[in-house]
Order: structure tokens, then sequence, then C-alpha cells
């Protein structure tokens, strides 16, 4: 072995050790520097994740988690409840309430009346899922996905609840879902980061909720875990382009240049951070022309923008968003997460929620065609759900065709698809009012428990330490929801 | 194969450092025992009452572990603890295997080897006093410029290694200045410092840096990451906040080098000191900086839970180095902290006046006002001037001469126009009309409450209320109308004011809305106005709407609409209070008849926009209304309205509206210009007022707040009741002290307190080193790492109590001692031996802080301006980060409107701060959020920090003017000029074949830029400084690029 392959394997060494700057992209890549046949060799083998993992045979290599900012409503799109009907405009009881908390938004109404759900539910499929008739396209994957209708939470707000689903605190400091993945797994892909970001451009008549950069940050883990934002508009990557006036073929003299300089520093300091510098420009560069070719959606025909409708040709939208997450799925990107606002209905329920629902239900259910197509759907987990759910009662003025709904914790939907994940399946039981789980709760830590099972890490043994303890992402809870595991 | 080879003998050559030594070498308890137990053990055999098994803590000696056999002094094979961690039956073995955690051979093998030598416990070594010893005796004597080198020699020493030599005294002038100060040296200080040849040119040096106020600059860097300080409140809207007084007072403290117990108590408690000053008070905000939420539903008590966890947190970590946070919920699991205790320490911090949710405005309770001299100085003459004018307008004179008028005016009162007039809706309580025709309008949906109004009562609309005006004729194409109104909005989005049209495909007819909010302005309402009469939309119709924002006061405001019947945009009129408002016109086609199939509405509306807000009287004319008119359905009609309401009888607001109207309009003419003059500085003083800065400080509540202890750390399950405390483990209280934060704060610095200090050194080691003695600089418990070098630590915290708490003699020392001093080259059996450097065999060498990276390109193009301390400037930022995330409407902090001039170049620590979307150029290069208290920032190395250096604005205009500075500050030939910028950025001249890399990029890329001008042009209008204009295009852009190479360098962004 040559002393700068010895210094890099040290470096690997050293970084698995002290859990610091690390690059195993930037190992493949220094290596390529050094061989162009090494990193034709490397393929698309995970690397840079932690040794020992995954802990046991995958079932999905990566995740696209589409996350409904705000709360959608599951009285109005799963949860089926025909005995609201009669009791329309009655006062939620006392029992069913059991005296749990509210928010600040409601807890001052006189009046807690119940609101059945203005939309009409069917059957569908074989396993014969109930769904609103808002949820046409989702309707048409019924058979594919698993519907959990008893996920619960502990926060009552969006912020803590937000916070909680992706990173398994109501308050901030923890790494998210996408970071912890990505520390333990590392990267499946060279010229991409292996955590990717999409925010979707408000559709709908509010942008409620705000977002947070905690979501998909890194919280005490080394800041190479934090989701990297691939935006609409401008770079796609933040100072991905080079300035006007420098083209490629200056960038790559200059490249080449700055290789060169610090390769002569690397052999007077012999500090390994160097190299590691080195291959990060490399990097850098295929990241150049990778990810705008990953954003340039002009060569798919357009059967693929008609299963993701008419928005999908409209970069930001969701409907684009999902079609990127399956590019991106293609390309090994690990972890996509992806963030729709819009789903706060507090008053004018039936009007906006109609709205949103045009925006997102045909996507989602075209992504999951998609990757269902191209074999895809067997390795890539999807996960599609807000981080709370709605109350039963109206929030508001009760009226015979109007209605809003405030945040519920204590039951809500998602649903799951693809990698490890039974297809076809509803799990769980609420009351007649939706309020209170009857069946198989499904607690926020055993979705992100779970997540990681599929993906072939045990919850309770991906951990860090920070402050002198073992932190894990699902604290000291989480169980499988084994109902729905293949 | 080979690199799995390579990464066992790495492992065991790393833990050989500290761990496994020869069985015949006496074990450390403290350094090598208690890890092992404490990260292996304790969550169940430790501090944690509730979840103890078996009865046996292992955490304290009289645990149960000497007197059950668990552990036999002298006989490990004896002993029940290595029995059951040496068990080959997986089920027996300890940990068991639910655990997390295992054991390694290694440690295995120490445990053994510790019981056998006589199983001797110590007290953790961090709760002990720190005990001073004489520095060692070392061989190598001429090496030793301080006690710290006689440490760090006599451990390397029983390693069998020696100190590097010194390194050269290029790197060494820009390590210390980047240590010091956060910036390279210039040149000119280079120079000087290289030509001083006496003993103590480095030991001068360093003076001066300390005496800059960059120091302080430099030193507050650090603590803006432990204080979690921010321009924000973090949670959810994440608005602005103001805390950029405390950070100066940080800044001038280290600056006047305010002994480091008096920073602690000024911190702490400043508020409480007798006698406290501004200064003090302002330094109370350390615990203020914390996250604060103003979630719309979220419950108080919650979040006023959270900030006192938060305090509790950020000072236990900060001058403690302790996790108390982790006894929240449940004992310590690893350290002597129960639960109680930690509820006992929360209570010091539980008693602040503040509330569980605020800040949507700005600062959030309690905070003080901080005028600026001048602003003091103004407010002063403004409060002199306004109680003049007041005592010339004295109440009981105006009284009697406003009733006299009352009576006078009420007895002439003219009457509104009532020419033309089609409908007039009062809405004083009911929807008749008032003109005579009397046709009542009716609510079609919801209810319609009535609250007060311009004159008389109003009809409140809350966006559910649906009213329909079905006699109001429709309002034709040829046909001229006007309308008046008055009006209140209660909301910050698009809202349909008025609506007459036949359906929503073809808008025939007229609409009134509400649009396009200003969104960044602090909770104000300010939209345009837009008027709307279609045939059929777009093809057939007129719109316009107010060319300027129109700022909407909270109460009523009167609006008054013309049109002339021309068919033309130009031929609608608004008048916005009395006044005509610049109208835009968006849309000038109509063409035909906009008579609308339908009823006028207001409301919530089918199809529309529903309308949220107060309406009163409501008036419809078919023809255009005079200026005058105007003025006196605006003036005079409210007037009427009082008038006719017994002076005593009539609400606040209607008395001050009268007088404001007679002192106005109708008083004699001095008493008019005096009342006018009043009236203009009142508004003075409330518009100073609103700039004044204010910073949040701590402030006791007079009646204290009850704290209990939360059962699972939740604020609705309160437990017994507990009084402010401090943890056993650690020394009492004084005796009769009271129980408050200042006695907790001289506590904190009390010399007999084992941790203060020992944290405190611990952190500036790390800074200079990268790593600190004690490498988890945030915790000192149990389960932190133990010092690597334990008499150094104790003697750097003796020391720095000795000198009283003196932080800069304390920076001296450290980077005077030769161990800093030496060269950071590195051989490979070295970094093998000890890559992370905790022996100090060679210098400290890390890439910069994320400040100093920016910071340092700033400066070394010469971009930097200097000016310490202001709120917080906005640089270059990519577009729409803020926007995509934010909450938006009408809140701080949500549109991200970046500076110009000065405030590009401000150091990085003016960087406004928004916690929810951090700079990116900060975070990229590892700056933590601010949302929690970090003692410690991670040193990655990635791509996205190479995309940064050679792309981001801020960057390549940085290389712009260090390659303007090479071309007219380096000389003539290309060769100086490199050597000059080279210099700028690393120090040191080039080397002959760096220096040829270069020149050849330089010529190549001149040949490049020559041949395409238009690229320079392009690349040098990067970034808004001025380009020295008499230099040659695409020679400045050919040196550009250059200097770009040499920002980007490793050794540029590195502390050598």
């Amino acid at each position: 072995m040559d002393p700068l392959q010895q210094l890099t394997a040290a470096q690997i060494t050293r970084r698995h050790l002290f859990g610091k700057a690390a690059s195993g992209i930037g190992v493949a890549a220094l290596a390529s520097l050094i061989n162009p046949k090494l990193f034709a060799a490397v393929g698309t083998e995970s690397t840079g994740g932690l040794p020992g993992l995954p802990h046991f045979a995958p079932k999905a290599k990566r995740v696209i988690y589409l996350h409904q900012s705000g709360a959608p409503s599951q009285i109005d799109l799963f949860d089926y409840k025909p005995a609201l009907n009669k009791l329309h405009g009655t006062e939620l009881p006392a029992s069913i309430r059991n005296g749990q908390r509210i928010t600040g938004m409601t807890s001052g109404q006189a009046s807690f009346p119940v609101a059945k759900s203005i939309f009409k539910f069917s059957q569908h499929g074989q396993s014969g899922a109930w769904l609103s008739e808002l949820l046409p396209h989702t309707a048409g994957i019924v058979d594919d996905i698993a519907i959990i209708k008893t996920t619960n939470t502990d926060a009552i707000n969006h912020d803590p609840a937000i916070t909680f689903i992706q990173t398994g605190s109501q308050q901030p400091g923890r790494p998210s879902l996408g970071s912890w993945v990505t520390y333990g797994l590392g990267s499946e892909n060279q010229n991409l980061p292996s955590f990717v970001v999409l925010i979707a451009q408000s559709s709908a008549v509010n942008t409620d909720q705000p977002l947070f950069s905690r979501l998909w940050g890194n919280g005490f883990l080394p800041s190479k875990y934090q989701g990297v934002n691939f935006r609409a508009a401008g770079d796609p990557v933040l100072y991905l382009s080079d300035p006007p006036g420098i083209d490629k073929a200056t960038r790559r003299r200059m490249l080449d240049g700055i290789a060169k300089l610090n390769q002569m520093n690397a052999e007077a300091y012999g500090d390994p951070e160097i190299d590691a510098r080195i291959s990060q420009y490399e990097m850098a560069y295929r990241m150049q022309t990778s990810v705008p070719d990953l954003m340039d959606l002009s060569k798919e025909p357009d059967t693929v923008f008609d299963l993701y409708g008419p928005d999908s040709r409209k970069p930001g939208t969701y409907a684009a968003n999902c079609l990127l997450a399956r590019r991106m799925a293609e390309r090994g990107v690990r972890f996509v997460q992806i963030y729709k606002r819009g789903w706060d209905q507090h008053g004018d329920l039936p009007r906006d929620l109609a709205l949103q629902c045009k925006s997102v239900d045909q996507p989602s259910a075209a992504l999951v065609k998609d990757l269902k197509q191209r074999g895809l759907l067997d390795d890539t987990l999807v996960v599609w759900g807000g981080e709370f759910g709605r109350t039963v009662y109206c929030q508001g003025k009760l009226m015979e065709t109007n209605y809003g709904r405030d945040h519920h914790p204590r039951c809500f939907s998602i649903w799951m698809a693809g990698g490890g994940i039974k297809p076809g399946i509803s799990l769980g039981e609420t009351d007649d009012f939706s309020y209170n789980v009857v069946a198989d709760p499904v607690h926020v830590h055993d979705i992100q428990a779970t997540v990681l099972n599929r993906l072939g890490i045990d919850h309770k043994r991906l951990t860090f330490k920070f402050q002198g303890r073992h932190f894990r992402l699902t604290d000291v809870a989480g169980e499988l929801v084994k109902q729905i595991m293949v | 194969m080979l690199q799995i080879r390579r990464l066992i003998s790495f492992l065991a050559a790393a833990a050989g450092l500290f761990a496994a030594e020869s069985p015949t070498r006496t074990i450390n308890f403290d350094r090598q025992i208690r890890p092992i137990l404490s990260d292996n053990c304790f969550s169940c055999h430790g501090p944690d009452e509730k979840n103890r098994m078996a009865n046996l803590r292992l955490d304290i000696a009289d645990g149960g572990a000497y007197t059950k056999t668990i552990i036999v002094p002298g006989d490990a094979k004896q002993s029940r603890l290595f029995e059951r961690v040496s068990e080959t039956n997986k089920a027996k073995r300890m940990p068991p295997p639910y655990a997390t955690t295992s054991l390694t051979p290694q440690q295995i093998e120490l445990l053994k080897n510790w019981i056998d030598q006589g199983a001797k416990w110590e007290t953790h070594w961090a709760f002990a006093a720190p005990k001073r010893v004489t520095p060692p005796d070392v061989t190598d004597k001429s090496r030793v410029r301080n006690p710290i080198d006689n440490f760090v020699l006599a451990r390397l020493e029983k390693e069998n290694l020696k100190l590097s030599p010194e390194a050269n005294k290029e790197t060494l002038l820009r390590r210390v200045s980047y240590d010091l100060t956060g910036l390279p040296p210039t040149l000119a200080e280079l120079n000087s410092f290289l030509a001083d040849k006496s003993p103590d040119a480095y030991e001068k040096r360093v003076d001066t840096l300390l005496n800059s106020p960059r120091y302080g600059e430099r030193m507050a860097m650090q603590w803006l990451d432990l204080a979690r300080y921010a321009d924000t409140h973090g949670y959810h809207i994440d608005s602005s906040r103001e805390m950029w007084h405390w950070r100066d007072w940080v800044i001038s403290a280290f600056n006047r080098n305010m002994p480091f117990n008096e920073f602690t108590i000024d911190q702490i408690a400043g508020d409480l000191l007798p006698n406290a000053t501004v200064e003090q008070r302002v330094a109370s905000g350390f615990n203020r900086n914390h996250m604060i939420n103003f979630e719309g539903g979220a419950i108080p008590e919650e979040y006023q839970t959270e900030y006192v966890v938060d305090r509790v947190e950020a000072t236990s970590n900060t001058f403690m180095g302790l996790t108390m946070g982790c006894a929240r919920c449940h004992d310590h699991k690893y350290d002597p902290i129960s639960q109680k205790e930690f509820y006992q320490f929360f209570a010091f911090f539980n008693n602040i006046s503040e509330k569980g949710l605020d800040g949507r405005t700005g600062n959030a309770q309690p905070y003080i006002e901080l005028p600026s001299t001048e602003q003091k100085q103004r407010q002063d003459e403004l409060k002199a001037a306004i109680a003049a004018h007041e005592k010339a307008l004295p109440e009981e004179l105006i009284s009697k001469q406003q009733a006299a008028w009352e009576a006078k005016e009420l007895a002439n009162f003219p009457d509104a126009p009532r020419e033309g007039l089609l409908a007039h809706y009062e809405l004083d309580g009911s929807l008749g009309d008032a003109s005579g025709h009397y046709h009542y309008a009716r609510v079609l949906k919801g209810d319609l409450t009535y609250g007060p109004g311009a004159a008389g009562k109003a009809a409140d609309f809350d966006g559910e209320t649906a009213v329909t005006f079905g006699h109001v004729p429709s309002f034709e194409q040829k046909q001229p109308f006007a309308l008046s109104w008055w009006m209140k909005v209660n909301s910050k989005v698009r809202m349909t004011v008025l609506q007459q049209i036949s359906d929503a495909v073809s808008h025939q007819g007229l609409e009134i809305y509400l649009d396009d909010f200003e969104l960044s302005g602090i909770q104000q309402r300010v939209p345009r106005v837009y008027i709307r009469l279609a045939q059929k939309w777009p093809q057939s119709a007129i719109e316009v709407r107010t060319a300027d924002r129109i700022p909407w006061p909270d109460n009523m405001n009167h609006l008054a609409l013309n049109y002339d019947g021309s068919g033309k945009a130009a031929g609608l009129h608004l008048y916005v209070a009395g006044k005509p408002v610049k109208l835009e016109i968006l849309k000038d086609s109509l063409t035909g008849s906009t008579h609308a199939d339908a009823p006028l509405e207001i409301g919530s509306l089918q199809p529309g926009t529903p309308f949220k807000g107060r309406l009163d009287d409501l008036r419809i004319y078919h023809r255009p209304l005079t200026p005058g008119e105007i003025s006196h359905l605006q003036n005079q009609e409210p007037l009427r309205a009082i008038l006719a309401t017994q002076p005593d009888k009539r609400p606040k607001d209607q008395k001050e509206w009268i007088r404001n109207y007679y002192l106005t309009n109708a008083a004699p003419a001095a008493d008019r210009a005096t009342w006018a003059e009043l009236k203009t500085l009142r508004e003075t003083a409330k518009k100073l007022e609103a700039v004044i800065p204010t910073s949040m400080v701590m402030s006791e509540l007079e009646k204290p707040r009850e704290t209990f202890i939360l059962a699972r750390g939740d604020y609705r399950n309160h437990g017994d009741k507990v009084q402010p405390g401090v943890p056993a483990v650690l020394p009492p209280l004084p005796k009769g002290a009271p129980l408050n934060r200042l006695t907790l704060a001289k506590w904190l610095v009390d010399p007999t307190n084992p941790l203060t200090a020992r944290v405190a050194v611990n952190r500036y080691w790390q800074m200079y080193f990268g790593t600190g003695l004690v490498k988890t600089t945030e915790n000192f418990g149990s389960q932190g790492d133990p010092p690597s070098n334990p008499e150094l630590l104790d003697w750097l915290a003796t020391e720095f109590i000795r000198t009283g708490w003196d932080v800069k003699a304390m920076q001296r020392l450290i980077v005077t001692s030769a161990a800093y001093r030496q060269s950071s080259r590195v051989t490979p059996e070295l970094l093998e031996r000890d890559p992370e450097n905790r022996l100090i065999a060679r210098g400290p060498r890390f890439r910069l802080p994320a400040e100093m990276v920016r910071d340092g390109e700033l400066y070394m193009g010469g971009l930097l301006k200097e000016q310490v301390g202001g709120p917080g400037v906005s640089p270059y930022q990519p577009k729409g980060l803020w926007e995509e995330i934010a909450f938006g409407d009408g809140f701080t902090a949500q549109a991200y409107k970046q500076d110009h001039g000065d405030a590009l170049y401000r150091r990085s620590m003016y960087t406004f701060w928004k916690r929810t979307s951090p700079p990116p150029e900060m975070t990229t290069f590892d700056a933590p959020d601010r949302e929690k208290c970090a003692a410690r920032r991670t040193i990655t190395n990635t791509p996205l920090q190479a995309l940064v250096l050679l792309n981001d604005p801020a960057f390549v205009e940085a290389a712009r003017a260090l390659a303007s500075r090479m071309m007219t500050e380096g000389g003539t030939t290309p060769d100086d000029r490199i050597h000059y910028g080279f210099r700028l950025a690393t120090d040191r001249n080039p080397a002959k074949p760096e220096a040829d890399v270069l020149r050849e990029a330089f010529q190549e890329e001149l040949q490049q830029y020559k041949r395409h001008e238009d690229q320079a042009q392009a690349l040098l209008k990067v970034g808004e400084s001025p380009i020295t204009a008499k230099l040659d295009k695409p020679e400045l852009a050919a040196w550009t690029t250059v200097a770009s190479m040499i920002l980007n360098l490793d050794e540029t962004i590195t502390k050598e």
C-alpha cells in the first residue's frame, strides 16, 4: 500500500473511531483520483456507513418520506366514520374526550360539536380499504400500501409534533430521521448527497405551517449528515453553479491547480485532512454535473408527466418533487424527504382540504405506481403522513357544509408502501369518533423503529454518544409494527 | 483486507494511548475503570434509584459491591463482577443481551487487573477539588517555557516522545493571530515580526493581539455557541428578537478583561446585584437567549417549563460541564444528580416574570429599553415638549370651550349629501336602509354582530357571515356611481370587500377587494385596494389598484369610490381617509354592459374570498361625489353621531375623536396650532419608542413561583414541591444565604467549586488545540472522557483562580507555552499513535471555524469592514431560503432583505442568525444551529464546503478583491503578484513548484479572458464592491481565478 493510501486508511479508521469529519464518499473520490479503475470498481456499494451496519439483511435500501405538514384530516380522508352522520352537531361526549388536553385554539370553546365528514367514502381494491372521494388516485394503489389508522403522538401543536415525528423528540437538538439513516448506512452513490430534502411550494390557499431546518438537521451528529435541500429556483444545491464568467474548462483547470497545490501541502504536513479536502473538491465537481442531470426532467416522456399530473411539469410543485424522488431512488439517494405544506384546516376545511388533495393525491399515487413499474418499490420504502390528526369536533362555527378541525394527537392515519411493507392492509381501529384508539395503537416511535428496521437497522443499536448518553432516534421507546412488516 | 488489518492495529494503538497498559502498571480507577463501569453498568446499577437492579450500585464505593462479594479486592476470580462480565453463556453475561453496550476483551482484562491490584476506589475526579501539584521535572529542560510545558513534556517523556520543534515564525504568527483575534496578520505585521529579533518578539506580539478589540470578538464567538445566541425566537414562526446588546456586552467584557468570576455572576444574576447597572441587567440576558414560542394554540405552561429546563441545561453545561438535563425525567443514570436535585436547581431559574407564550412582536418579557445617548436625549426633549404643549391646552378650559362649540354645532349641523342617494345602510344594529327607500338587507348565513363603529355601531363579519343587499341596483358600464363606507380589516390575506357579480367565470359586475398584503412589516395590515368592473373577465373589463400599499389603521378607515360612467379605467377614483389616492391601471378593455344578474353581497361569498372585518355606514349614490362631500362623509358624519350622544355617555374613543376634531377644526387658531404641534410631537415620540432597542433580561417575580418535581419531566405532572438547591455531591451553598440566583452565581465561582474553573480552562485548551484536555468539553460527569493530563488540567484550573480569574492572562499562558508553539507537521508514526494529538507532541492543525473562514478571506481581499457590535446584518444569501419555509403573513424575519454597502462585509459573528434557517455558509462549515447550548463543534470536510468557497458570491468577490490587491499592491511581474497574494493568504512565500502552478494558471486564464472579454466582465460583476477602474479587465479576471485558487487551498482555511 502506498503512503497516501495508508493515510487514507488511517483516516477511515480515525473517523469511524471518533465520529469526526468522515467521508466515505470522499475517500472513494480520492481513490478515483489516484486510480480511476478503483472508482469504477466501487460501483453502487454503500460507503461511509458505520461498521457492522446494516445489523441484519435489509428489506429496503432507501426511503422516500412524503411529509404532509400541517396534519391532514384522517376523518375526511382515511378513517371512515359513518356513525357520525347521526351525531353531526351533537356535543362530543365527555366519556370520549376523557379530559384529554386540547390546544389553546379551541380550549376556550363553549361547545365541542361533532362534525361528520361531508365527503363520500367508498371501498377500493381487493383489500376493500375505505377512502374518501378526495383521494381517487390513492384509491388506485390501496392494494400496494399499508394504511395505519391508529398512529398517535405526544405533541399537540405543530412545532413540537413535526419535530417529534422527524427527530424522535418534541424539543430541538436531536438528529433527524434522514440524518440517523445516513449516519448509520452511509451513501449508496458517489455523485449525490445521500440525504436530500425537497420543499414543495405551496399551492393551496395557505402555507401553514412554517418549516424549520432542524427537521432535516444533524442535531448532535456531525454536520455532514444534515439533509441537503434541493431547490426548484436558482441553484438546486446552494452554490452549485460556477460563477458567471468561469466556464467548465477554466473550472477544471482551477480544480487541477488546487489539487496539485494541496497535494504539495499534504506532503509537507502529512495531515490526512488535506487528502480528504482534495477528494471533497472532486466530489463537488462531480455534483456539478450529476445534480443538474438529476433535476433535468426534459427527457422524461409525456406518459410520465401524465402519470404524475399536470403540476409535475412545474418545478417546485409537490408533483415535480415526487417525480424527482423517483429519479433520486434510481440514482441511489438513500433518503429523500419531501415536505408539502397546507394541511392545517382549522376552518373552511371542505374547501381547503379538497384543494390540497387535488395537488397531492395524484402525484403520491403516481410515485408508488412509477416505482413499482420500474421494480424499485421492492427496495424503496415510501411513507406518507402528517404530524398528527384532526379533531372530530368542529373548530369555530359548525354549519351544514362548512367546518374546521383542530389538532388531534390521539389518532391519525399514515400509509407506508414498498420495501418490506405488507401491501393492501389497513391496520388499527379507532372509536366511532376517530378520537381514541380501540385496537393496535402505533406510536410515532414505533413508526420510526419500523422504518429503521426495514433498512436493516436495529433502532436500539443505532446510537450516538453525546453528553455522556447513548442517544437513539426512538429515545427509550419504539416497538416494531410487525403487522405491516413482510 | 489490508484496510481491516490496518483498522485493527489502529484501534489497538488508539486504545493503547489511555487504556490497555501492562498488568504490572498501576491501574488508575478514575481514568481507566470508572468509564467502563459508567458506560456499561450505571444505567442499571447507578444513581437512578427507581430503575436500579439487584439493589446494587457501582457508581459509589458503598453501593453493595464490596459487601456482596461482587468485588473481592485482590481476587478477581472470586469477584462476581469479573465472573459475570467474562461469562461465556450470553444469557448470563453482563451487560445483558438487551443492553446497547458490551465490553471488549481489553476492558474485561482491565477490570480483572484492577481487582487483582486491590480494587482501589476513588471519588469521581471532577467532583473533587483540583489538586495543585508542583510542575514535574523533565529531562529536556531546554524546551520548557512555562509550567504547562513541564506537564506536557513529562507526559510525553513517559511515552518516550518529544515535543516537535518550534513552528517557524510565519506559521506561529498566523496561528496566534487567528487564535486571539480570528483574523490573520497583515503583511506589515508579519514583516515587522520577522524583523524583530528580540527574544520576546513573540510575547510582545501576543500582548498586542490581546489588546486588540478583535480579541473580544474572537472570544465572544465561542461564547455565543454556549449561550445559544440568535436573532430570532426559534420555534414555529421564528420571528425576530433583539439580543445584540447582550452580545456586545460579552465582547466588551472580554476586551475589558473582566475576571471570569464577575463575568459569570453578571450573566447568571446581574439583575440581582445590589444597585444593578444597566450593563449588569443586560448581562443577565445569558439565560434569555433560549428559544421562545408563540405558536397559536400552544399551552403556555408547557413552554414556560421548557425555557427553565433550557436555562438549567445551558447553565450546568457552560459553567459546570454537567448534563443536568438528563435528570429531568428521572434520576441521572450516570452522575449523582437526582431528579429532585434537578428541580431544586430548576427552581433558581423558575422565578422570572415571563409568559409561556410571547415574542410575537419582538422581545419577550421581561426586557429593558436601551436608548442610545442621542435617543435618550431626544426622548427627554420630546417628553418636555409634550408636557409644555399639554400645559398650553388646559383640560378644564378646553372642555368648557368645546362644550360651547358642541352646542352651537349641533344646532346648525349640515346634512350629509342626499342627492342621488340610492341606499344608506347605517349598520347601527340592524340592516335597515336609511335612504328613504327603506329596503332591508338580510343575513344569508352565519350571525351578524355589531360593535363600536365610526358613527354609532358597525357590523362585524367573521368570515362565515354573508349578507345580501338585494335591492341595490346593478352597477352599469355607462351609469356613474359612488360608494362611501367605513371599514376595519381583521385579516392579512386576500379578501373581497363587496361584490355584485353574475358568476365566477365572467365576473360580470363590480368587485372591490384587498390583496397583496405586505408580508414583512410588524403586525401591519398593508394591502392594496383593487377595483374591478367587468363584462367578461378578462377580455372586457376594467381593473385598477392603488399604486401604493395602504397602511391600515387598527380602527375604522373611510373609503369612497367614484365612477364617472365613462367605461374607462380613468373614470374610477378612490379616496382613502378623505384623500384621493393614486391608482394603477391593470386592465382597461371594457366594451359592454357590466350589469350583474345577482345581488350585492358582503361577507362569506359564493364565490369569493370572505370578508373578515368591520363595516359601517355604507352609502350608494348614482352620481360621483365631490371632494367636499367625501370630506363631509369622512369628518362630519361621525361627528353627528357623537354629538347626538350625551358627553358623559360617550365611550373613550368617541371622546378622543371629538376632542381631536374640535382642536383640529374648530378651536381658536392658537389652540389649533398648539394641538397640531402636540400631535406631531406625540407621533414622533411614538416612532422613537418603536426604534429604541430593547434587550431581554432576567428579572425576579415579586411573589416566587412554586417549583414542583415534574414526573417524567411533564409540566402536567406535579410531584413534591421543592426549594432551590444544589446537588449534594457538590459543595453546599453558604449557610443562611438567600436561595436565589445570586447565591447560586457566587457559589459557581467559589474557589471550592471543583468544576467551574476546570471547565473554563478546558474550553480554552480546546480553542487552541482543537480538543480539550477533557475531550468531552460539555460533560465532566462519569460518562465524559477522563482528562488526558489531569495534573495539567488541575494546575491550570488552580492557576486561573489564583490569578483572580484573569482571562487574558490564561490565554497568554497557553499561547506562550512551548507546547502551543510547536510545528504541526506530523509523521505517519505519530499520526497512528496519537491521531487526535491528545499528548500534544505536535502543534495544533485544524480547519478554521466557519466565522474565521469567511472573515479571513474577506480580510485578505481587503473587504472586511470592522465595526464592533450593533444589530445583526444581512449579507449575500441565495434567494428564497427564508421564504420557502416561512410562515409569512405579517411577522418579522420571514423574508430575507439583503443589506448593501459595508454591511455586506462585517465579521460573520454579526450575520443575522435566523434559527430555522441559519446562514448556510456558516452551517456548511459546522457552526451549530444555536437552538441549544453547544460547547463543542465537530469539524467536517464536505463537498458543500468546496462549493461555498468556489462559488458563493461573497468568496468570488473576495477573490476579485484579492486579485485587485495583487495587481495594485503586489508589484508588476506575475511572480511578484503571486508571491504577494499567496503570502496574504498563507503568510508564507510559495515554493517554486507552487508559484509555477499559479503562474501557469494565470497565463492560461489570461489567454482565455483575452479571447472572451465578455466572460471577464461577467466574472468581475460578481459582488457589489466597486472594481478598481484602471485595471485591465481580462487581466483582473485571470488574477481573480488565481486568487480564488489561493483562497480555496486547504492551507488558507486551516490553522497550521
